[in-house]
């Protein structure tokens, strides 16, 4: 399948001018099949939340070129759908107004999106939550309820950056097999940044191994476990292998990068 | 509920604890009031045997008679006019201006950082201390209440509506900005909804002391207004008409509180757990904002 996205030498770096400029990101090449999913994997301080803001459009000021089916990116796009690491539902907004949001500033009339929101409640697993407001939902909820209301953008790429970072681990599991579930349904390009192992491996195609700042792409594994895939394949030998390997990769530049934010503190 | 608990040789459910606690509650409330009337009772039998505080502490039937006096006494809803025009005029000239400030300060980070010291420490001021300049600029009519008024409500409402706006959780713009949201969309769908409840919370709090303000100003120095009204009957020493002012005046700003509250629990419905029914969140907010009137 063609590159729906292509990440051209992209370079970052934060104070460039300052005393202690930051060299985030440095040369990172990546390119992503349609329909593919992806997970980039780093130690803390590996310039993947940079990753992220700069496919998502939140930040311009970078070196090198994002394209989206050969074109430059520039600003928010709307081939790009992204979910964010904190809870980001509105709370004063029911699940399905939140869902439905993207298509409200669109200036869809209000029973077709309602219709297309409740859609994807159910895409989600939230039908018969409808009307609750985040308050009172559980962590989890919420964060389907950010992705469900993503998903209704419509957009060609899902980018998401830890979106159940915050919630336990079997938690994470479940939901990780619910991600799969949408996934085959919706045929769409998924893009997944976190620091999980495991969730990285039991959902992607292919693992982008960052090093430390500079983050630079160490390594490219591709995971070849049978789809359609649950996390049961945790259990499996090859699972852990692949694991094993992550970690090999990553310990180096995990235990680089504690060193240097412990060496920072102790002189401060 | 708790008898059907123990037969089926279950803990009672929390909702029947609950509600244990919620009666005991309300006995310590009623003995309290019980106790409150008895020892209020004794003090003016001593007094009109002439042992102790005498002629100060009034019977209450006295005073039940005189709150129903004033109740059919045209002046007093001239008073209570003129009060009510003090106090709804004042607040919302004050909190308007609070409300625009707000907002410049919490998205101003220079002009904030630059104006906050000077803000706190007139807002921590006991604004009672401006009463002199209000009356020189203002005179003693219903213009100097007005004045007084917006100027006790102004600071409740300008600290809420800054803290409010600078507590938007950037998360939430972040979300409008994916979504390729313009100007106008990002205030109406994301500033103006997250800013509601703090805005409220202002207003809650501005309401109660506007209700200071205008009634101290009254009692200084004034040609009406229920606090013109309570100073009157102090100095003709008519004790129990004093005391029926009194009981009505804190009626009607227990009254002002409950409503603003039953508002401000109707905004916030969503935003809290229903179970603590906004107590908690209402508590933190008026708490520690440092607004002396």
């Amino acid at each position: 399948m063609a590159d729906i996205l292509q990440i051209k030498n992209v370079s970052k770096t934060y104070d460039a001018d300052g005393d202690n400029p930051v060299h985030a990101l440095d040369g990172v090449d990546l390119n992503i099949a349609e329909g593919e999913f992806v997970s980039i994997i780093g130690p803390s301080g590996c310039g993947k939340s940079t990753l992220f803001n700069i496919i998502g459009g939140l930040i311009d000021d970078h070196d090198g070129e994002v394209l989206i089916d050969g074109r430059e990116v520039d600003g928010a796009h709307k081939d790009v759908g992204v979910v964010f690491q904190e809870e980001s539902t509105f709370p004063w907004r029911s699940t399905l107004d939140n869902v439905a949001f993207p298509l409200e500033v669109e200036g869809i009339d209000k029973a077709e999106r309602e219709e297309t929101a409740r859609k994807f409640i159910q895409l989600v697993g939230l039908e018969g939550f409808e009307n609750h407001f985040p308050a009172q939902l559980s962590g989890g909820m919420k964060q389907r309820t950010a992705v469900a209301r993503t998903l209704a953008y419509e957009p060609r790429i899902m980018l998401m950056d830890e979106p159940f970072g915050a919630l336990d681990e079997q938690t994470r599991m479940l939901l990780g097999d619910k991600m799969l579930e949408i996934w085959a349904a919706l045929n769409q390009t998924m893009l997944l940044i976190t620091h999980n192992i495991t969730e990285a491996v039991q959902l992607s195609d292919r693992v982008v191994v960052m090093s430390y700042r500079p983050g630079i792409i160490k390594e490219i594994i591709p995971v070849d476990l049978p789809r359609p895939r649950t996390s049961e394949v945790i259990a499996t030998p090859e699972f852990g292998t692949y694991v094993g390997k992550l970690w090999t990769l990553l310990r180096e530049e995990a235990s680089r990068g504690m060193a240097e934010a412990e060496a920072s503190i102790a002189a401060r | 509920m708790a008898q059907a608990g123990v037969i089926k040789g279950t803990v009672p459910a929390a909702g029947s604890v609950e509600r244990s606690m919620d009666g005991r509650i309300s006995r310590i409330r009623l003995f309290t009031c019980i106790g409150l009337v008895a020892v209020w009772e004794i003090i003016a039998t001593l007094g009109s045997y002439g042992i102790l505080y005498n002629d100060v502490v009034p019977h209450i039937w006295n005073i039940v008679i005189a709150v129903g006096y004033e109740l059919i006494s045209a002046s007093f809803y001239r008073d209570l006019g003129m009060t009510f025009a003090a106090h709804s005029v004042g607040f919302i000239c004050g909190s308007a201006i609070a409300v625009a400030v707000g907002i410049w300060l919490g998205t101003n980070k220079l002009i904030r950082e630059a104006m906050l010291p000077y803000l706190n420490a007139i807002g921590s001021t006991p604004k009672i201390i401006f009463l002199p300049i209000i009356f020189l600029m203002f005179g003693v009519g219903l213009e100097s209440k007005m004045a007084k008024g917006a100027l006790s409500a102004f600071f409740p409402v300008v600290f809420t509506t800054t803290l409010g706006m600078m507590l938007i959780n950037p998360v939430l713009i972040r979300v409008g900005r994916t979504f390729n949201l313009n100007k106008w969309q990002m205030i109406t769908k994301i500033y103006m909804p997250a800013m509601v409840n703090p805005v409220i919370t202002g207003f809650r709090l501005g309401v109660a002391i506007t209700i200071i303000g205008v009634l101290v100003a009254e009692l200084k120095f004034s040609d009406g207004g229920l606090g013109y009204r309570l100073g009157i009957y102090y100095e003709q020493f008519e004790i129990a008409p004093m005391y029926a002012v009194i009981l009505l005046i804190f009626a009607l700003a227990a009254a002002a509180n409950t409503g603003m509250t039953k508002l401000q629990d109707r905004v916030n419905r969503h935003m809290a757990p229903t179970t603590s029914k906004g107590k908690k969140a209402r508590a933190s907010a008026s708490g520690g904002l440092g607004v002396v009137n």
